[in-house]
Order: structure tokens, then sequence, then C-alpha cells
């Protein structure tokens, strides 16, 4: 009776194929992906069966939190010409000299430094009266920290408030700040950002499914009054149905 | 000799990669609902104004269900996904109908109520895997019946390919430009009957509730429809109405 002879092979599995699929993947995703921005509070977005894409350019979102703060961010063109960082220092110019028009006793203004600190920004909305000493954060250790801990309402001093303040003040006016916000938005030099404006693509409202429509009503009332009729509500794709 | 390099290693770390790419990216783009809302301002001229007539609207008002028992006023959260629940009713015309729910000195005629309660369903699929309207959406789609009918013939042409044909890309994309022509169309074609839809909501209520109405007005091709303030009426009559069937 012979033995059956059993050949010794090795286990050393050749990786190199492996290695050139996951680098492909990696590749994929790395050029697709577009980084979650980071927002100060969280909202899952009500479903809709509506399938018209989000204007990812040229568009003011409007971040409602469901205890009804308000804070912005803004998109601007991809060209240099238009860039978010030009645009942003712009929409600050325009909504300082805004403010200031109505509030002579006690105006703000804001230096290169904050400027500069502002066009960084992802969303923003602090009262005007302390975006000074919010944007001033930025030079400080561990300011960028700081800033997002005052933007979301976690600042250990109670008197940073966060959200932009939207009091219903039904007359063109006297302005609250988020209107002068919208409005300065609207004067700024990006004609693109203007034009989606007014078509209403350009401003999209980003809301829980959970807040309330008094809330959700409040906003809406407030861009009626700047004129500002139109505009998005942010959906997720609802499945299934229909 | 033989050189080979092990690329285990390399793997590994790849794989890692790909992991945090993938958590971090948004693969889904948000979608969007655009809504148009009328201006805020005092409409000097009466002439002006756009009138719905009484027999063409429906008011739509949605509420936020409340708790029963010892704590009033607390609202009713969904026990499975924490979500406020809605509840939907409707009217057609006028709030009371044409002699009103407000009586002489303001007395409140409860026998003028016409507020009714419904459902937001959605389709119920029978066996034979037919789609039923159900709640709202059947009651909407009763009266954009001569409408809804216009566009279901369009779909319908639209996959017998009378349109163009389905086959290619640019040729799906050409029939699909065709048809939203032909359906805008029949949207706004003014000899056909169709309604004026009023959403109205009371605070309470939640952001998801106006979003699923403003759905159905897409699903059901309503062409006319407008956000619009609760008013003192309404709220009576959701009054008079929970008391009378014990909610």
């Amino acid at each position: 009776m012979g033995r059956v002879k059993i050949a010794r092979k090795s286990t050393f599995i050749d990786m190199t194929a492996m290695s050139d699929v996951t680098v492909l993947l990696l590749t994929f995703f790395m050029l697709t992906s577009t980084f979650l921005s980071k927002e100060p509070t969280t909202v899952i977005t009500p479903a809709s069966v509506s399938t018209e894409k989000v204007q990812e350019t040229n568009v003011v979102q409007v971040l409602v939190s469901p205890k009804g703060q308000i804070w912005l961010t803004m998109n601007n063109d991809t060209s240099a010409q238009w860039s978010n960082t030009k645009m942003r220092v712009e929409l600050l110019d325009k909504v300082t000299e805004i403010y200031n028009e109505s509030h002579k006793k006690n105006p703000v203004s804001f230096n290169a430094q904050q400027k500069q600190a502002f066009s960084k920004l992802g969303a923003f909305g602090v009262p005007l009266s302390q975006m000074g000493e919010f944007l001033s954060l930025a030079d400080e250790p561990e300011g960028l920290t700081k800033m997002d801990q005052w933007l979301g309402g976690e600042d250990p001093n109670p008197n940073h408030k966060t959200g932009i303040p939207i009091a219903v003040e039904n007359s063109e006016d006297n302005l609250n700040e988020f209107q002068m916000w919208i409005k300065a938005a609207r004067q700024t030099e990006n004609a693109n950002l203007a034009q989606a404006m007014k078509e209403g693509a350009g401003v999209a409202i980003k809301a829980d499914q959970n807040t309330s429509f008094e809330i959700i009503h409040m906003v809406m009332d407030n861009l009626q009054t700047i004129k500002q009729n139109k505009f998005t509500l942010l959906t997720a794709l609802k499945a299934g149905d229909e | 000799m033989q050189i080979r390099v092990d690329f285990t290693p390399m793997v590994d770390m790849n794989m890692l990669l790909i992991t945090f790419f993938m958590l971090c990216t948004t693969m889904i783009k948000s979608q969007t609902l655009t809504i148009a809302l009328p201006t805020n301002e005092k409409v000097q001229n009466e002439e002006n104004m756009s009138q719905a007539s009484a027999n063409d609207a429906i008011t739509i008002i949605i509420d936020a269900k409340k708790k029963a028992g010892p704590t009033p006023g607390t609202l009713m959260v969904d026990s499975v996904n924490g979500n406020v629940v809605n509840e939907i009713y409707y009217y057609d015309g006028k709030p009371g109908g044409d002699e009103g729910i407000f009586g002489p000195g303001g007395v409140v005629i409860s026998a003028n109520n016409n507020l009714k309660k419904s459902e937001l369903l959605s389709d119920e699929v029978n066996s034979v895997g037919d789609h039923k309207a159900r709640g709202i959406r059947d009651i909407i789609q009763n009266r954009n019946k001569e409408v809804l009918e216009k566009i279901n013939a369009l779909k319908k042409d639209l996959n017998d390919g009378k349109f163009g044909s389905l086959e290619t890309k640019d040729g799906r994309e050409e029939a699909m430009a065709k048809y939203n022509e032909a359906a805008s169309k029949v949207r706004k074609d003014e000899n056909i009957k169709k309604p004026v839809i009023i959403i109205k909501s009371t605070p309470e209520a939640s952001y998801r509730g106006l979003v699923d109405i403003l759905d159905e007005m897409q699903i059901n091709s309503i062409s006319k429809y407008q956000i619009d303030n609760i008013t003192d009426a309404d709220l009576v009559m959701l009054d008079d109405y929970r008391k009378h069937h014990n909610e």
C-alpha cells in the first residue's frame, strides 16, 4: 500500500491583485466624495417624492433648528471671480452697512482679521453685536473649537447667543438681522447668486421634520416680508411611493 | 532568486482608508421642493385679488395629534420613530358652508360645521397589484379627476412610445421633455375643472405634515394650491369637531 503523498504548498497568497482593486476603489471614493460640512445642529429633513436635485453652488441655505434658531450658509460660484472667500467678505461688508443704518447708536465694524475669519466659516449665525467677539476667537489657541461650541449653543458663557435674531418685524423699514443677511446676499456682486435667489432656487430652507409649523411659518413670513417669495425646501428622497 | 513583496499590510491600510472615505461622504444629494408664496403686502385693489370660487376650493388643515389624559396639550409622538403625529382635516368651500360657522352674536353653530377628518395614507395595493388611493389622496383625486385622466392617458402614451423611442438615453430624455410639456399644458388648461387647494396648518403641527401635503399636490397634479394662515373660523371648527367627536 502506497502512502498518499500530499504536496506541501505555501500558504502565501499573492495580494498584489487585491491591492490593485482596493487602490482603485480608494481612488473612486476620493474623487467622488464631497465632505459633509459641519453644521451647528443636526436635522433630519422630511421625505418627499420630489426628485429635483439641490443646487450646490449659488445658494444660501437657511438651517433651522427645532428650537427656532437660524444659521446661514452661503455657497458661491466655483469661478474665482465670485469665489466663496471673496463674496463672504463682501456679504459681511454689506450686512454691516445695512445694520448700521438702523443701529446708528451702536454701529458694528470688523477689522481685516475678523473678515478673514468670517470668510473661512461654514455655517454662521451669531447676533451681529456679538459677531466681532466671535470672529476674534479664530486667532486664539483652540479658537475653532470654541467657535464650534458657541455656534452649537454649548458655550459656557450664557451671554454668547447662537442663531441669527429672527423676531417678526413685519415692515420693510425695520428689518431683523435674518432679513438683513438675506438682503445683503442678494446685493453681493455675484450676479449668478442674485439670479438664483430671484428664481427661488437660491434660497433653501433646511429644517428638521419635527420642527413645529410655527417656526417654519416664521421663517417663511420673514422671507415674504423682504419679497423673497420663492424658495426651496430641502427634503430627502422618499422610497417606494409613486 | 525570486523577490516577493507581501502586499497584505498594504491591503489592510487601503481598506481602512476606503472605510474612512465611505463613512465621510454623502452619496445621496438632497432633494428640493420649490414653493412660491404670494406677496405679504396688503392688496389695495380688491379687484386684483384672485378669488377662488367656493365650489372649487378645498381647505386642508394639518394639526398635531395631542395626547389624551392627564397632561392635555402635549403632543402625541410615534412610538416607533419618535415623530410628531399629524392629523389631516379638510372642508369644501367656505368655513361653515354658505351660512358660515358663526351665528348672530358670534355663537358657534355646530350644525354648520363642514369640517371632516381624513388621513394621510398612501395607496393601498390589492391582491391583483392595483393601487387604490386612500384618505386625503382619494379626496383630492376625486376632485381632480378630469386632469388626472388626461395625465394618465399621457403617461400611457409615454410608456407606449408615442412620444418617441424609450430605447436610447437621448430618446428617453426627449420623450420625457415632450411628455412634461404636454402634462404641464393639461395642468394649466383653464377649460378643465380643477380644484384650488388651500393648505393651512396649526402652529403645533410638524413641518413634515406640510411637506407631506405638498407632496400630495405633486402626486395628484394639482396646479393651484397655496399655503395660507390659519383663521379663527378654522380653529373654532377644529375645536367644535373635537368636542362632538369626543377627541
